[in-house]
């Protein structure tokens, strides 16, 4: 990834803390910066808080202290910044959550229409540009259930994709696929990636965060433990725990 | 590697007896499914089966109707046998002939409806009108319960309780007899506005249980889309609680017009009524109740039918 030139920070976050109702801090004092044009994998083991950090990054989780910045915009109790970053921050989930009483062009037209304001035909053409981004044109007049689940998570991210989003996060996106469902679902990703878009990745998948990553985070309870890029990772990790959680997914 | 392709009529190495081809029937493993074995050697086989049989049907092929059929006359004649020995008893003389001209009559040569009919049409009207009602009041309860205000939930919550806590006649007195005459409301009004608010609370609760039981991934997408907690329930939430729901929505508009025969009491000439007037004008008890509950069940089962037939029309694909 040596020709891809970083942009500005698009993301800070600073010191940001959540602890559950249950008594379970998820997030501790975690801080760190992501520039424009950047992957960024999460890695760690369950509930090391991952995916609760990622949801913090555009206020799905509400966190209980700390500073988020979305492209300059506070990620605040100002409604209108907090949709502005809704708007810009694209989300894929471990469970696609699809709309299943919608077709796939509903599916990605809706958000098109009723937030960017589209009318139907604006919102169609994006709609078929983003399918065939993904590779499911075809699909286009099926129902959600009518899909495998490669096929459904890609129209997951055709749909965050139409609302011409700044930063993508992914919620381990592939962890509920079939095995050999998970190739086409991260070629769409290494696709967006090599395309330039800003992506914070939660995932195990190490051949991904070797091709595209810029950098790995390493989380455990909450915190960072180790940071460098995927190849420091595969060959020189420090940490202990890190060790010990790569020898068991390696 | 390529499969041999060897039906299996030993053991398999794993120690498993009956592996056999016939085993592999019984358990249901033909076909694709089948899994691989080793034999004795180690090499690996996969077993050929012969096409399975088409799958068993039960009752209706194999067992004659013949059955069915002689319990259910048995059943009806039992049940005739019981109203005619209770008519005897009481010395009861049927008059079944004189009912017609209560339901459809012919006044100066054309063709009227009769008090019974009548009846049934303002028990329409005033169920038409307090289905819609008792349907919004519901969905907005249940959203008020759902939302993030404090009043809103408590007034709710307040609405429900009162409800479903006392009887819905004391209410349907309470707004005609009290409401009515403070706020000018006339008896057709009142009658609406009883029944919508009663059953708009039972109504409320199905509408409640429909939202919750959406899962919490759709609300997280709406979410990172930037929609509106507004357009989230008109698009995403309600169109897939409210298929969820159309069954206990049925039965509760199947309530709402039986329990629409208590507007009689306040003398609106409902079905209810009007056949209370016909059964004191004619003397025909039997004929004329038995009459009013089989139209009470023609509308109830016709609406039952139509909604099912809208459910499966409108069931999500896949």
């Amino acid at each position: 990834m040596a020709e891809k030139t970083l942009g500005d920070y698009i993301i800070t976050v600073k010191e940001v803390c959540k602890t559950f109702p249950g008594g379970i801090t998820a997030v501790r004092n975690f801080s760190t910066d992501i520039r424009r044009s950047e992957v960024l994998v999460i890695m760690g083991p369950s509930g090391s808080g991952k995916s609760t950090l990622l949801r913090c990054l555009n206020g799905l989780e509400e966190r209980d202290s700390g500073q988020i910045v979305v492209d300059g915009i506070p990620l605040d109790e100002n409604k209108r910044n907090r949709l502005e970053i809704r708007k810009e921050v694209g989300m894929v989930f471990q469970s696609f959550n699809l709309f299943p009483h919608l077709t796939v062009a509903e599916n990605v037209n809706l958000a098109q229409q009723r937030v960017r304001r589209k009318s139907r035909e604006e919102a169609m053409a994006m709609t078929r540009d983003m399918l065939a981004k993904v590779g499911i044109l075809n699909k286009i007049d099926a129902y959600p259930a009518q899909l495998s689940g490669g096929q459904q998570q890609r129209v997951a991210i055709a749909r965050a994709l139409a609302m011409m989003p700044k930063v993508m996060l992914f919620d381990e996106p592939t962890s509920a696929l079939d095995p050999e469902m998970i190739g086409e679902v991260l070629d769409v990703m290494k696709n967006l990636a090599r395309e330039g878009m800003t992506m914070v990745v939660v995932t195990h998948e190490m051949g991904f965060a070797r091709e595209v990553s810029d950098w790995v985070i390493f989380m455990d309870e909450g915190q960072i433990v180790e940071t460098g890029t995927a190849e420091h990772f595969f060959t020189a990790p420090q940490e202990e725990r890190t060790k010990l959680f790569l020898s068991q997914i390696l | 590697m390529a499969i041999p392709e060897v039906e299996i009529t030993r053991f398999d190495n794993r120690g498993a007896p009956g592996y056999t081809a016939e085993a592999c029937r019984k358990l249901g493993l033909c076909g694709e499914a089948a899994p691989f074995f080793m034999d004795k050697t180690g090499g690996l086989m996969q077993t050929i089966e012969r096409e399975c049989p088409p799958p068993r049907r039960r009752f209706f092929l194999l067992r004659s109707p013949t059955r069915d059929i002689l319990q259910f006359l048995l059943l009806i004649a039992a049940l005739v046998w019981l109203l005619l020995l209770g008519a005897s008893r009481s010395g009861y003389k049927w008059e079944w002939y004189r009912v017609p001209r209560y339901i459809l009559g012919v006044v100066e040569g054309r063709l009227t409806a009769g008090p019974l009919l009548q009846g049934l049409g303002l028990t329409l009207k005033i169920s038409g009108i307090s289905l819609v009602l008792a349907f919004a009041i519901g969905l907005l309860t249940a959203l008020l319960r759902l939302s993030d205000s404090l009043v809103g939930r408590a007034v709710a919550r307040a609405y429900l309780e009162v409800i479903r806590n006392t009887p819905m006649l004391v209410q349907l007195f309470v707004i005609y007899f009290i409401l009515g005459p403070i706020l000018g409301i006339e008896r057709f009004l009142s009658a609406v506005l009883a029944l919508s608010l009663f059953e708009g609370a039972y109504a409320s609760e199905v509408f409640r249980a429909g939202i919750v039981s959406i899962d919490k991934g759709q609300w997280q997408a709406c979410y990172s889309l930037g929609l509106s907690v507004t357009d989230t329930y008109r698009f995403v939430i309600l169109p897939q609680a409210i298929r969820r729901i159309l069954p206990p929505l049925t039965s509760q508009a199947v309530s709402l017009i039986k329990d629409s025969s208590l507007v009689s009491m306040v003398s609106l000439t409902d079905l209810t009524l009007q056949a209370g007037i016909v059964v004191s004008e004619t003397f025909l008890p039997f004929e004329i109740w038995f009459t009013t509950a089989a139209m009470y069940l023609v509308v109830t089962v016709t609406l039952s039918t139509v909604v099912n037939r809208m459910e499966r029309r409108f069931r999500i694909a896949g």
